[in-house]
């Protein structure tokens, strides 16, 4: 009779965390190793993201790709790899997936010959929408546009041809909505009423993903951006969080504080900061690479030299930093 | 104008599963009527006029110059100038540009995008250039023909269903042709004169793959006179011509299916 050791008891281990869920259960648009080529042109090279509700802004320098991922996102185009899903579906196949996506086009093509609230109405109809001219009517009245002026849109600025676009764009109430330069042509008022509305359609369950090179702009839409450069993905999330995650690019910070001199003498001898200018009797600005630390730091000093801090203020963490640097044309 | 309230539409709580369905016949309806207004341009409409007033004038001509009433110089006429030169060029201008000028100025994306089914925006675009291209043709040459056969009720109403033919599988091919092919306008006219006229009467064989063989084979059967190579039957003369124009259209709904839209 042989007997069995008892197997050796295993140390208990702490429990592993879960693996993240990708795509997150609530993302209304998902590529998934995503490419497209021109022949020898690659536009977009296996990119995989997943857009959740909320207005995404999506940046990168021209030819990066922006206009033929958006194409791809809408189906308008075939992916030469991998997939896209939009509201559930794959919208050049699925016909609901479709009516579920509202699209500014980049283009300033419109039906020259039509008029506005003709065009918009037919948006609806074609959209399976109940009352088309009633809704055309309120859609151009959003984007403030008289729902009976009675000339042909070839007539129209291009910034009320933009406003047509986005009124047919948004009438069917989509689920996603992809605006791509939709504030070209548009004066600074509109441009502000148009970015307040988009803000406002990106609230509750709605996606707007919003293409636009104007940085200054789009940091008025929401945080979320989605880089890309050269067709490859830079970086998604919010800008700032991003921001703080690029080790490899000092940090620009001005400190606003009593006794200034003697803070930048105990930060330097501290080892935290890389570079550091006096540039008033209560101000500093300093250069780190780590901004967390840094902010232990400066508050652990003054407070030991009883100073008291009034500003502490990032200097590059707009959107325009992040984008330079993402896109590798950083100071 | 008045500043409007600043309400945009209300963002939906949850994705609902079923988005409002178009109806066919609705969106049928609406991209038809939209086509139909794009085709109505003035140079259209002066081409259609100058080449029914142009076959009017030649078949009055004819009837001055004869002292009898001769049916040959006239049909032959008409199945030359009409039915082999006129309603292509016309059915060209006219469907071609029915998908084709969308394609060119970017707007294609608007229907495209629609939850719509495909062969409805064929369909549309095919019915356009249909409604536009039958009266322009089948109107002026009937009159040409009633004015160079001095009133005879048969030939003119062979010439009328022989044009009707001809327009309903021409328009099916261009429109076809104007999705596909960037300056379409010029692969259309290569393919009128160099295959209609040129390949296809090089023999039975290349005939029957061209399109005027048909209306032109009806209108030779009905009229009884002989036209060069129009020796199909008369069920082949009737049915080829709405078939090439279902395949026409199929054809360009499926090609709308795998289209990169601008």
């Amino acid at each position: 009779m042989t007997s069995t050791a008892p197997p050796p008891s295993t140390p208990p281990s702490p429990t592993p965390p879960p693996p993240p869920v990708w795509p997150p259960a609530n993302s209304s648009v998902v590529a998934r190793h995503l490419s497209k080529s021109f022949g020898a042109l690659t536009a977009v090279s296996d990119i995989s993201f997943a857009i959740q509700p909320g207005v995404t802004a999506l940046l990168g320098p021209n030819g990066a790709g922006k206009s033929t991922l958006i194409r791809l996102i809408c189906g308008l185009t075939a992916p030469t790899a991998g997939s896209i899903e939009v509201a559930g579906g794959n919208p050049r196949i699925d016909a609901v997936a479709r009516g579920r996506i509202g699209l500014v086009p980049q283009q300033d093509g419109v039906f020259e010959r039509e008029q506005a609230l003709d065009v918009v109405a037919l948006a609806a109809v074609l959209s399976g929408m109940d009352n088309p001219t009633k809704r055309a009517r309120e859609a151009l009245e959003i984007v403030e546009l008289d729902p009976d002026i009675a000339r042909p849109l070839g007539t129209f600025s291009k910034g009320m041809r933009q406003r047509v676009k986005i009124a047919q764009a948004i009438i069917h109430e989509p689920t996603v909505l992809m605006l791509d330069e939709p504030l070209n042509g548009l004066d600074p008022r509109q441009r502000r009423q148009m970015t307040e509305l988009f803000a406002q359609l990106g609230t509750g369950n709605r996606t707007v993903l919003v293409s636009s090179h104007v940085l200054e702009e789009v940091e008025r839409f929401g945080s979320d951006v989605l880089v890309i450069a050269h067709g490859r993905m830079a970086a998604q999330g919010d800008f700032r969080a991003i921001r703080d995650l690029m080790d490899d690019q000092p940090m620009q910070i001005r400190v606003k504080c009593e006794r200034a001199r003697e803070v930048a003498g105990r930060l330097v001898s501290g080892g935290v900061v890389k570079g550091i200018e006096i540039t008033g009797d209560a101000e500093l600005e300093v250069i780190t690479t780590d901004a967390r630390r840094f902010r232990l730091e400066i508050g652990s000093i003054c407070q030991k030299l009883n100073s008291r801090i009034t500003e502490i203020k990032p200097l590059d963490d707009d959107l325009e930093s992040v984008f330079r640097y993402l896109v590798g044309k950083g100071p | 104008m008045t500043t409007p309230q600043y309400s945009p539409p209300a963002a939906p709580e949850a994705i609902p599963d079923n988005p409002p369905r178009v109806k066919p016949i609705v969106a049928l309806g609406g991209m038809y009527r939209l086509l139909l207004r794009q085709q109505l341009t003035k140079g259209r409409v002066l081409l259609a006029l100058v080449m029914g007033a142009l076959g009017i004038l030649v078949c009055t001509i004819i009837a001055r110059e004869s002292e009898i009433v001769d049916v040959v110089p006239v049909v032959e006429f008409l199945s030359v100038f009409a039915l082999g030169l006129a309603i292509p060029i016309l059915s060209l201008v006219l469907a071609s540009s029915s998908l084709g000028h969308l394609v060119e100025d970017e707007t294609l994306v608007y229907l495209w995008l629609r939850p719509a089914p495909r062969w409805i925006l064929a369909l549309s675009a095919y019915l356009a250039s249909l409604t536009v291209a039958l009266p322009s043709t089948v109107v002026p040459f009937s009159i040409a023909a009633w004015v160079g056969l001095e009133g005879d009720t048969s030939g003119t109403l062979a010439l009328a269903y022989a044009t009707a033919l001809a327009v309903v599988a021409y328009c099916g091919i261009f429109v076809f042709i104007g999705l596909i092919l960037r300056r379409s306008l010029i692969w259309g006219l290569l393919y009128v004169f160099i295959w209609e006229f040129f390949v296809a009467r090089a023999g039975q064989g290349a005939a029957r793959l061209s399109i005027n063989t048909y209306p032109s084979s009806l209108l030779s059967r009905l009229t009884e006179v002989e036209l060069p190579l129009a020796e199909r039957s008369m069920t082949a003369a009737i049915t080829v011509p709405p078939v090439v124009a279902v395949i026409a259209v199929g054809l360009t709904a499926w090609q709308l299916n795998r289209a990169n839209v601008a």
